[in-house]
């Protein structure tokens, strides 16, 4: 009798806590959806841009922070969904609704064909490639052979008849959707296949994982989400030209991101992004003409101090439970 | 009995190095079988054909019957070839259940409990969520071993299982591929250690500089006469 009891009261605890989470994530998601309807602009926009870079990060997390293949042509997968979705709707008369996804669409779909390319190189030279694809496509643009689509250096000035407040909603959307793949994945079979890509791919091979296949599924699920986000982030900007898609601040700052949250976790591209972009409109606001160099310091502590991200160093430490969750 | 494998004129070269020399054999099921020779005598290239990790340059390796000639790690492995390296490759930065976990096909709670099963086996359940990388020595190439188990492998490759570890640790392994072996698992152990290859195996094939010298039973293999002068040095 007392024994059922005691065990009766531990399950009712052990879902108590369960539903504790569901709450404050639907209390946290309630907030940030009702946003818009209190703030100003400046936050609404201030948040689409953490939103956009979390997804970023997240999405360039998913593949790189887990298969260990350092992708350094984020740029690229920004630049043609980028390119794309706004074609679409400037020159088209689409609507951004289906701009964006034909936009991903297109993205991940040619991420197959390099993916399966470059997907054999490893290690910094798989680095460089991306790098190096990403130089030849904005090269390319720019072009007379591709200007009559893409506009080439004069870039495409453009509005596409959205509110800030439905763009707003759009990414914060697409940032809670790309958090839970994240999440699903990380403690997945899939996942841990990724990790052991990363450990030891020859052993990996050798004991049946078809690490190709696996390799090319997270890529293209990273081009996915990272092109929509580009799509969304171009229609925000109003504006796209071949420098600006294929910058490759917009590869370095969402790795940097991700470096600063927890590289390989699941809530580390998130914080990283939250913070880096909040520390970086202090700091641009306030001290304006040091703000590279402090930036530049921090950059140094982390590397330095905290390789493992601010995720990494509180599982590290205990403060949060290690295990692959979060 | 159809040998479980058959390594058909093998050769393989690296450059002007010739690594493989025409090289030909066949393995019984349920058989373990040592593969001895001197350091750079191929034994670990041969293990790396029939994995799949490279490709022989002419020759024909055959599992079950079945042609696995240049097929893809992966795929060798899921016939059913596991294998163990002579510098041992565990997952560090993952926990040792997810070092097993991962390996496993199939339904999520079978594959979970499968994993636990191994490690209550190799007695490290108590270490499941330690990361593979605070385990001992020894404990790793269990951990290794555990791992080619999860692939449900017929045939076993394994790249001096003994080396390095205490002489207890040693009889528990070899106690465990004995037992595995009764169960129907064939073994090839590559070994310097001449005691766990005349202790352990029922046959052994030696080879040197790429070529197979000896074949046969373990008793006829140690009084060898070519063997006797290479490998042992008398």
């Amino acid at each position: 009798m007392r024994r059922r009891f005691l065990e009766n009261l531990t399950l009712m605890s052990h879902s108590f806590e369960r539903n504790r989470i569901w709450l404050g994530i639907t209390i946290l998601m309630a907030f940030l959806i009702s946003i818009p309807f209190f703030a100003s602009d400046y936050w609404v926009t201030l948040l689409v841009l953490i939103l956009i870079y979390t997804v970023y990060a997240a999405g360039w997390n998913l593949f790189s922070g887990l298969t260990g293949y350092t992708n350094f042509g984020l740029a690229w997968f920004i630049g043609v969904g980028g390119y794309v979705s706004t074609l679409l709707i400037a020159d088209y008369g689409f609507f951004w609704l289906f701009a964006w996804p034909i936009g991903a669409l297109f993205t991940s779909i040619i991420s197959i064909g390099v993916g399966y390319i470059l997907l054999r190189i490893k290690g910094v030279y798989f680095a460089i490639s991306m790098v190096a694809l990403t130089e030849g496509t904005r090269e390319l643009f720019g072009t007379e052979y591709l200007t009559p689509i893409t506009h080439g250096g004069k870039g495409v000035p453009f509005v596409a008849g959205i509110r800030l407040p439905t763009l707003y909603w759009s990414i914060l959307l697409l940032a809670f959707i790309a958090i839970i793949i994240c999440y699903k994945i990380t403690s997945s079979k899939f996942g841990l296949r990724l990790m052991a890509i990363r450990e030891d791919e020859q052993a990996a091979e050798t004991l049946g994982v078809h690490t190709t296949r696996d390799k090319i599924i997270a890529f293209i699920l990273s081009a996915f989400f990272v092109g929509l986000a580009g799509a969304i982030h171009f229609t925000y900007q109003n504006y796209i030209d071949p420098t600006f898609a294929f910058n490759i601040q917009l590869t370095l700052t969402p790795i940097v991101m991700t470096l600063f949250g927890g590289v390989g976790t699941v809530f580390g591209p998130v914080i990283g992004a939250t913070l880096f972009t909040f520390i970086h409109e202090i700091l641009w606001a306030e001290l304006t003409v040091l703000y590279m160099a402090i930036f530049g310091g921090i950059l140094m502590v982390l590397v330095l101090f905290f390789p493992q991200g601010l995720l990494g160093w509180m599982k590290e430490k205990g403060i949060v439970p290690r295990i692959r969750k979060i | 009995m159809e040998p479980i494998l058959k390594i058909d004129d093998v050769v393989k070269k690296f450059g002007e190095v010739v690594a493989l020399d025409h090289c030909s054999f066949d393995i019984e099921p349920g058989s373990i079988t040592g593969l001895i020779g001197p350091n750079g005598a191929g034994k670990t290239t041969l293990f790396n054909l029939i994995t799949g990790v490279l490709q022989p340059d002419s020759g024909h390796i055959y599992l079950k019957g079945e042609e696995i000639t240049g097929r893809k790690p992966y795929e060798v492995a899921r016939k059913g070839v596991g294998r163990t390296y002579q510098i041992i490759r565990i997952f560090p930065k993952m926990t040792l259940l997810e070092n097993l976990i991962v390996v496993g096909k199939g339904k999520e709670r079978k594959v979970v409990e499968r994993a636990m099963e191994l490690l209550h086996l190799v007695k490290l359940f108590d270490k499941k969520d330690d990361y593979a990388s605070d385990l001992s020595f020894g404990q790793q190439k269990l951990l290794s071993l555990a791992q080619v188990l999860m692939l449900d492998a017929e045939l076993v490759l394994l790249d001096e299982p003994a080396a390095g570890i205490n002489p207890t640790l040693q009889n528990e392994l070899m106690a465990l591929i004995h037992k595995l072996n009764d169960e129907g698992k064939t073994f090839i152990i590559v070994e310097h250690d001449m005691n766990v290859i005349m202790n352990h195996c029922q046959n052994a094939i030696a080879l040197n500089y790429g070529q197979k010298i000896a074949e046969g039973s373990c008793s006829v293999i140690q009084q060898d006469e070519r063997l006797l002068e290479h490998y042992f040095g008398r």
